[in-house]
């Protein structure tokens, strides 16, 4: 659904993809009430797709009615968690169904501007998203009196600057404004006071994405796929150590050792799985054996992990973990904004630490240290960027502490450098 | 195919996933990087909505070129005209400077803050948060390598190392012929193709070591003589 025109450059187009059924959703949306919409978003169960899995439609319902202030919709598109990579080629090859997605939500909330906030580095798609949004303008779905509604509809494209915290959806606002990329302390509620202090809505690309095609073939249509809590199909970025990584588009709940084998091929030709990150690299890692569960937000918590945005890095039997913890913990504590020091402290010491046991000078009381220190970093800040950096640490110790206690003791004068 | 409730629980699944420069598709260069449907953008930015998002890194650079004037002026209020409040468009006109100086002077952040009637020091606050804005010269390419999980496993440290080797610099260093700065960074976002390497604002996928110095030699002939 969502990736059907991949590869096929007319569908960029808007000409090519009004011949693909676009826009049709806008202008039914358009003479549909707002309560309608949103109910049928609730009705088909979309959750965010960006990470946390809220249902759409009640964060939808969040926003007041006719507040009459000035609302604003939010699209989230700073696609930085490591593993990721389905917004970017929403983007660049169905660029229109974003924006269709995006004008949808703004009516839907009210809202008569909506800012898509889109990482700085991805410039083909930016280049292609801003060439859709002018011929949306020229065709006159978007601006003022769209399609002779009487509603007001404006885009705006606002580039970032490289800060994987402008990802959360606070600090995504602070930066919109022009601040640096600071969380801020909820309550209050974005859609209480969000951007500019307005009721905001935020949404992730891909949910934005999925909104046209409820609109136009109704909640329950969109409930045929998946299971009862995790309705659709969603977007699974592969990469690592696998046969065929990419985007693939499955239904929720699709098995999830059928995907990584059947589908992406599995692991290159004589090596082994040893362990998988399921949802992208703030979610827990599952060694090999426990890949029999469902591809949804349910099945992943019950196996103690998470869905995360569904970026699968997938990792073999020639995998150094500690390395490759180290280097996730590595990018936290770059990417921590610094105003928590549960978040600001820990990072930077668990990197620290690892770095010590990679270098063979750990001790194994240091793992110890590491699950404390990552103990103090969940549930104790502004966002969850400090328990995003934990979740590695403490689900890699509890199932490959072989891997650390190999390493301990093994320090040799060449790798002295930071013990 | 469907379950015991009746639900279907799979579609014939697809991997449209872009395969670098190279390709799954059939598709040439400029259709996969969309190059040939956005064209040419206009220097005063074009439509207001778009305005703030030209390339931020370019491969020539004006030391001297004022910073907001004629078209370059145009496209500043066209992005002011979008936001409720001037200080939004501090990152826009930050990417402004950087577009035309390739990296953010001191007195280029002080114009912007007088721009935006912001304080000096809260420009160069904001400016220092963010990794995209160099606060020094760089080489006329900015390599950006990710060594981040996906592309790690996949040999990104070799990769890293080689263009380091190739181009005679350490991470951060200008090479002696100027052209070259390189730097490693964190996720890309394309990492189901390692390594993702992103050279001023053009990526480059599924890079292994041995492309190096065919990459380097492609930039290299790109420029003017
Ligand atoms: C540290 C951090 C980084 C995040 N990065 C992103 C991101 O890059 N893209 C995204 O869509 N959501 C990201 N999120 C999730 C957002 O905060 C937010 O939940 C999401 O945009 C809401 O949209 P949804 O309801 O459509 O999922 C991030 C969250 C955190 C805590
Ligand atoms: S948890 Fe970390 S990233 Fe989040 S607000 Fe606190 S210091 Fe910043
Ligand atoms: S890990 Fe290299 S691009 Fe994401």
């Amino acid at each position: 659904m969502l990736s059907e025109h991949f590869g096929d450059p007319e569908a960029r187009t808007l000409e090519g993809w009004e011949a693909r059924g676009g826009y049709s959703a806008l202008r039914k949306a358009l003479g549909e009430s707002r309560k309608d919409i949103i109910e049928e978003v609730k009705k088909s169960g979309l959750r965010g797709r960006g990470g946390a899995g809220f249902p759409t439609g009640v964060k939808w319902s969040f926003m007041p009615k006719d507040s009459g202030k000035q609302h604003y919709l939010l699209c989230n598109a700073d696609e930085s968690e490591p593993g990721t990579f389905k917004d970017r080629e929403l983007m660049r090859w169905t660029p229109h169904q974003l924006i269709e997605g995006c004008l949808i939500g703004a009516y839907a909330i009210q809202a008569s501007h909506c800012y898509i906030y889109i990482r700085g580095e991805f410039f083909e798609a930016t280049q292609i998203l801003a060439r859709a949004i002018e011929e949306v303008y020229e065709a006159g779905y978007a601006g003022k009196d769209v399609l002779g509604s009487g509603h007001d509809l404006d885009i705006t494209l606002h580039l970032g600057a490289g800060a994987y915290i402008c990802g959360e959806e606070t600090g995504l606002m602070s930066s919109l404004e022009g601040q640096r990329g600071e969380p801020r302390v909820k309550p209050p509620f974005p859609a209480v006071s969000g951007v500019f202090k307005k009721p905001t809505t935020i949404n992730n690309v891909e949910t934005l994405c999925a909104v046209p095609h409820i609109v136009n073939n109704g909640g329950e249509w969109y409930q045929q796929w998946g299971t009862e809590k995790s309705t659709g199909t969603k977007l699974f970025c592969v990469s690592g150590h696998v046969q065929r990584p990419g985007n693939y588009e499955v239904p929720m709940g699709f098995n999830f050792r059928e995907f990584i084998y059947d589908v992406c091929g599995g692991p290159p030709d004589g090596r082994t799985i040893k362990a998988v990150i399921p949802g992208g690299s703030s979610v827990p890692i599952m060694s090999a054996d426990e890949l029999d569960v469902g591809m949804d937000y349910e099945a992943m918590i019950s196996a103690g992990t998470m869905l995360g945005c569904g970026s699968v890095i997938v990792m073999d039997d020639t995998t150094d973990i500690v390395k490759q913890v180290r280097r996730m913990v590595d990018f936290y504590a770059h990417e921590s904004c610094g105003q928590c020091t549960p978040c600001r402290e820990g990072t930077a010491w668990a990197a620290k630490i690892l770095r010590r046991i990679e270098d063979g000078w750990g001790t194994e009381s240091d793992l110890d240290t590491l699950v404390e220190i990552s103990e103090n970093m969940t549930g104790k800040t502004i966002c969850v960027l400090s328990d995003s950096a934990a979740a590695p640490i403490t689900s890699s110790i509890e199932k490959f502490r072989e891997d650390y206690l190999a390493l301990i003791g093994a320090g040799t004068v060449e790798t002295a450098r930071s013990a | 195919m469907t379950n015991d409730d009746g639900k279907v629980r799979k579609i014939r699944p697809r991997n449209p996933g872009f395969a670098g420069i190279t390709g799954e598709f059939d598709l040439t260069e400029a259709q996969i990087r969309g190059t040939d449907y956005v064209g040419a953008r206009p220097l005063d930015g074009g439509h207001p909505s778009v305005a703030g998002t030209m390339p931020y890194q370019l491969t020539t650079r004006a030391p001297d070129l004022p910073l907001f004037e004629g078209e370059y002026l145009r496209r500043l209020e066209k992005v002011l005209s979008r936001y409720e409040d001037r200080r939004a468009a501090l990152l826009p006109a930050l990417h402004i400077v950087h577009e035309i100086r390739g990296y953010l002077p001191p007195e280029a952040m002080d114009e912007v803050a007088e721009r935006l009637l912001l304080a000096p020091a809260y420009v160069r606050g904001v400016a220092t948060f963010y990794t995209m804005y160099n606060l020094q010269p760089l080489g006329r390419f900015l390599i950006q390598v990710c060594t981040n999980i996906s592309c790690n496993l996949c040999g990104a440290d070799e990769v890293l190392r080689e263009f380091l080797e190739q181009t005679g610099t350490e991470i951060g260093e200008i090479s002696e012929n100027g052209l070259w700065t390189v730097l490693e960074v964190e996720c890309l976002g394309a990492c189901g193709f390692p390594t993702a390497v992103q050279i001023n604002e053009r990526f480059f996928e599924s890079v292994k070591a041995e492309d190096v110095p065919a990459i380097l030699k492609r930039l290299e002939a790109e420029v003017p003589a």
